[in-house]
């Protein structure tokens, strides 16, 4: 029995890649050794104050922007007031009754999903829990790191859609440089908001709150999972009660939080410590101005001006740092179909199988591109091209140095072609009787001889030729 | 030369310049004094001998080479809630009993630029919430016109020092008249600056839309040199304005001639002793004979603005002292296991009843299902009451009301009573709700010889206006020194 349709809105946390801090000089960068990214400001010190840093404006402009989102001239900040050991004011500062966009959309491919808002705060410390001592601990590094947090309509209909949605919401703000969309490193998080209903009703059921997912698998089980949870109470003739749950990565089950944890009256008001945001028309638009190709604009770019297929384009711009490693080589090099096929069908497979991060490469666009143009200039052979890539993959270098030192630079003098062919006809008297009498199957045994007799500096055209000549002169 | 327990900021800097005293013979006096005579107010809570002898070192070799400025050597008390690096800042409770900040607030910051000599923090209300000064875990401060009197609050150490020469000018901080009710009640003279005209960096918050840090002196003249000194943008507090390089003191001396008082006559009702009445009304007509014109005006919602000012002060307290929960810093419990445990009991532990009061008081106003009825419409009033003084301002230079509605009372007579408490402080907090700079000073004497205050009221960054006028009131008449 599961006559019940779905009803999902998402809140997704994204950290912003700002160098420091959004209410101090502290460095923003994800990790560092426990409690030294802080300052008086970050760790709520008597008297201090928290200063706006205005690059999170901008970014947070700039993921409006990603987004298809209005953006306000006028956004303000509230406090929201709880007590938790990790948020060291005891208070969060976020943007409650004026966040900074509104109103955008998101289009997964069947569907658009509209996005609420989207509203800056700070982040959180950390609680780091010793179970063997019995012990918590505080890290408050992650304390003050600048924050967006994107709100949707429930416009979702399947776990498939929330996977898509945070995908593509993670590839643009990862596109806008606003977030380096990081889900394992927890840079970008996921409350699911689930209800179920029948097709037949007017109105959305109960819903729970899932906190804090943090992998698009996670979201999917925890979704699945969920579903499963609220149809079957219903079902039974139970009902779906209101809660806020934590799924539990290890049994793929959700449990509700303690109700001391979320029975919170967060008692907002507006932040008095900091002024608000205004942003006039021309810095909106100078913010617009700084807004790198969107991953769809790309796409295009690469069907429409490059002629790559729909496919390959889609896999390029799936990957910001793989498009980028394209872009740089067919800037050096614009052969762009044979680039694309190079990295597709070569390198991703190299870093698949070694699962090395494209930034961790040991070479640069510009040698891939020089490769590329070894072998289209038949310097180097196909094959040859695959083994210099290799090499570069695993010891890095340049290409036209790694062909010279093995070889395979294929040589274009025909005198040791025609010799190493005499020698391989007497050899094979047999086989060359077989040619006479018509098998062109031998053919290509006799220049397998001669690619071996030759090794890989050998031109396959001209050896090809130089053999036929013989044969036929015989 | 005068006794320098009994000279201005002015006279003393004079004094060092001409090198009748040295900064660290000047030290000296006052920290003798403070040795015998500050336990009969209980108005300070540390003294810093050594760091100030350091100090005091340091400002003499400036003003030998003549590079001094009119601050230079001067001795400071500071109010206990404004940070001071290395020296303790206690805000007068158990929760920050021990607590040492590692920077200095910028107004101290500033002050040092100007190489002040710090004597010591001063005695106040726990976390400045309070008119009586009674509210400190370390004890009640003493008023010097009567040590069986309060000091008002919650600036009452910087006030009762100032007024029995322990120091010539202390820094207090005013969030609903704590700075000139105080000064009001001690026979000295307080200034409220503009909010966002002095940064509050290193002020340890109470309500963060109405703090302002604010000079407590003998004189007017005083109060505009110091601000002059530590006024002005602060990239540490964005709410603090630009008033570049401005001169307090540059109207002192001016005629008066021309200028227009204005008289709320709101502020003269019953609630108000006639002695103090009187006084004030007195005054005015000083004023008039100086070539002022006085006008009567009206605030009509001053009736609304005490309930106004609790609602939003508490629930910003609520939120701002938030923190003290035993995790970073500051008191901690040593009842309880689990982190709900060790916040509640910390909280209770060391917070004293009228910041526990307050609390509940502003977490009340902001709680869902109460926010409209109490902070939101708290809020409403205070644009009208910012409204009624714009229209004020229109034909008014400034505006003349009394400090308080009383002098100082004897101790344990009010306390208590914290609507009596909180109705006390109608005179004052209005000008917090508006933003607008005041200055207290002393306008008469009742019977007892306790003295009454008066407040000049300004336009926004107006403050050498205020200063003026009040500094030629002070030109023509004679304070009464202090018991001890």
């Amino acid at each position: 029995m599961s006559a019940y349709n779905m009803v999902i809105g998402l809140e997704i946390h994204a950290e912003m890649l700002t160098n420091s801090k959004v209410f101090c000089t502290c460095n923003a960068e994800f990790g560092g050794d426990e409690n030294t990214r802080v300052c008086p400001r970050c760790s709520g010190l008597p008297g201090t104050l928290p200063v706006f840093n205005q690059g999170a404006a901008r970014l947070a402009v700039k993921a409006g922007f990603a987004l298809d989102c209005e953006i306000n001239n006028y956004s303000a900040f509230d406090r929201k007031n709880y007590f938790y050991p990790d948020l060291p004011k005891a208070y969060q500062i976020t943007q409650f009754s004026y966040p900074i966009c509104t109103n955008g959309f998101v289009d997964i491919g069947n569907k658009k999903i509209r996005i609420n808002r989207i509203h800056i705060e700070e982040d959180a410390g950390k609680l780091v829990h010793d179970d063997y001592e019995g012990v918590s601990n505080a890290d408050y590094n992650r304390c003050g790191v600048p924050l967006i947090e994107i709100v949707t309509e429930p416009d979702i209909r399947s776990a498939e859609e929330a996977r898509a949605l945070v995908e593509q919401i993670a590839i643009r703000l990862k596109y806008a440089g606003v977030c380096d969309s990081r889900m394992e490193q927890g840079s970008l998080r996921c409350d699911v908001n689930i209800s179920v209903m029948r097709p037949e009703d007017t109105e959305f059921g109960t819903r729970t709150e899932i906190k804090n997912l943090n992998s698009l698998k996670s979201i999917v089980r925890a979704i699945e999972y969920e579903y499963e949870r609220q149809t079957g109470l219903l079902d039974r003739g139970g009902k779906v009660v209101q809660q806020t749950l934590h799924f539990n990565e290890n049994h793929g089950t959700t449990k509700p939080l303690r109700s001391k944890e979320e029975a919170h009256d967060y008692r907002y008001f507006p932040e008095p410590d900091i002024p608000p945001v205004f942003l006039t028309d021309e810095v909106i638009a100078d913010i617009k101005s700084e807004m790198p190709e969107m991953p769809n604009d790309r796409k295009t770019r690469y069907v429409e001006q490059y002629g790559l297929s729909e496919v390959d384009a889609a896999l390029l711009v799936s990957d910001k740092d793989l498009s980028d490693f394209y872009d740089e080589s067919v800037k050096v090099y614009p052969a762009y179909k044979q680039i694309s096929n190079m990295i597709i069908v070569e390198l991703l497979r190299r870093l698949n199988d070694s699962s090395t991060p494209i930034k961790d490469l040991k070479f640069s666009p510009e040698s891939l591109a020089q490769l590329v143009k070894l072998s289209d200039e038949k310097t180097v052979s196909k094959n040859a091209a695959k083994d210099i890539l290799f090499i570069m993959f695993e010891q890095g270098g340049n290409p036209v140095e790694i062909a010279k030192e093995n070889g395979f630079i294929m040589t274009t003098d025909s005198s040791a072609v025609e010799s190493a062919a005499d020698e391989i006809l007497v050899a094979n008297q047999k086989a060359v009787d077989e040619y006479k009498q018509g098998s062109a199957k031998v053919f290509g045994f006799l220049m397998g001889q001669m690619c071996k007799k030759l090794g890989k500096s050998a031109n396959p055209q001209i050896i090809r030729e130089v053999l036929t000549d013989k044969l036929n002169k015989l | 030369m005068n006794e320098p327990c009994k000279c201005s900021v002015k006279e003393l800097s004079q004094q060092l310049k001409d090198k009748k005293i040295s900064v660290r013979e000047l030290t000296e006096v006052f920290l003798k004094r403070i040795k015998s005579e500050a336990d009969k107010t209980n108005s300070f809570l540390t003294v810093c001998d050594q760091l100030a002898f350091k100090q005091a070192e340091a400002a003499q070799k400036i003003i030998d080479s003549g590079n001094g400025s009119v601050l230079t050597g001067i001795p400071f008390g500071i109010k206990d809630n404004i940070c001071t690096q290395n020296v303790k800042t206690t805000c007068a409770s158990k929760m920050l009993e021990d607590f040492i900040p590692p920077y200095n607030a910028t107004v101290v910051e500033r002050l040092l630029k100007n190489n002040i000599v710090i004597l010591g923090k001063n005695n106040m209300d726990e976390f400045a919430m309070g008119g009586s000064s009674q509210t400190s875990y370390f004890g009640g401060v003493k008023n010097p016109y009567n040590l069986s009197c309060v000091t008002g609050g919650s600036s009452g150490g910087s006030a009762a020092a100032v007024a029995a020469g322990l120091c010539p000018v202390s820094l207090g901080s005013d969030t609903g008249g704590s700075v000139r009710q105080p000064a009001s009640f001690c026979g000295v003279t307080g200034l409220k600056p503009t909010y966002g005209a002095v940064s509050r960096y290193g002020l340890i918050a109470f309500a963060s839309s109405l703090d302002q840090i604010g000079p407590i002196a003998r004189s007017a003249e005083d109060c505009g040199i110091v601000l002059s000194a530590i006024a002005g943008k602060d990239a540490n507090d964005s709410t603090s304005q630009h008033v570049s390089d401005v001169d307090y003191c540059s109207k002192l001396g001016n005629s008066l001639k021309g200028l227009t008082i204005g008289l709320p006559k709101e502020f003269f009702d019953d609630g108000v002793d006639n002695d103090v009445k009187t006084a004030v009304l007195d005054a005015a007509k000083r004023y008039e004979e100086m070539g002022c014109t006085i006008k009567q005006v009206s605030l009509p919602s001053l009736k609304f603005a005490v309930a106004s000012y609790y609602l939003i002060s508490s629930a910003e307290a609520a939120s701002n002292l938030s923190r003290y929960d035993g995790i970073k810093f500051g008191y901690r419990s040593t009842n309880g296991e689990t982190y709900e445990e060790i916040i509640q009991n910390t909280r209770v532990e060391a917070f004293g009843d009228e910041v526990k009061r307050r609390i509940m008081l502003g977490n009340y106003a902001l709680s869902s299902g109460y926010y409209d009825a109490y902070y939101n419409k708290a809020v409403k009033i205070k644009a009208r009451i910012k409204d009624e003084y714009n229209q004020i301002f229109k034909t008014c230079d400034c505006i003349l009301t009394p400090t308080a509605p009383t002098v100082a009372y004897k101790i344990g007579q009010q306390e208590n009573d914290p609507v009596k408490m909180y109705t006390s402080d109608i005179c004052t907090v209005t000008v917090n709700i508006a933003g607008l700079p005041a200055i207290s000073t002393t306008c008469g004497y009742d019977k007892s010889g306790m003295p009454i205050g008066m407040s000049i009221v300004g336009r926004a960054f107006d403050e050498a206006t205020i200063i003026s006028v009040a500094d030629a009131f002070e030109k023509n008449f004679e304070r009464k020194g202090a018991e001890i």
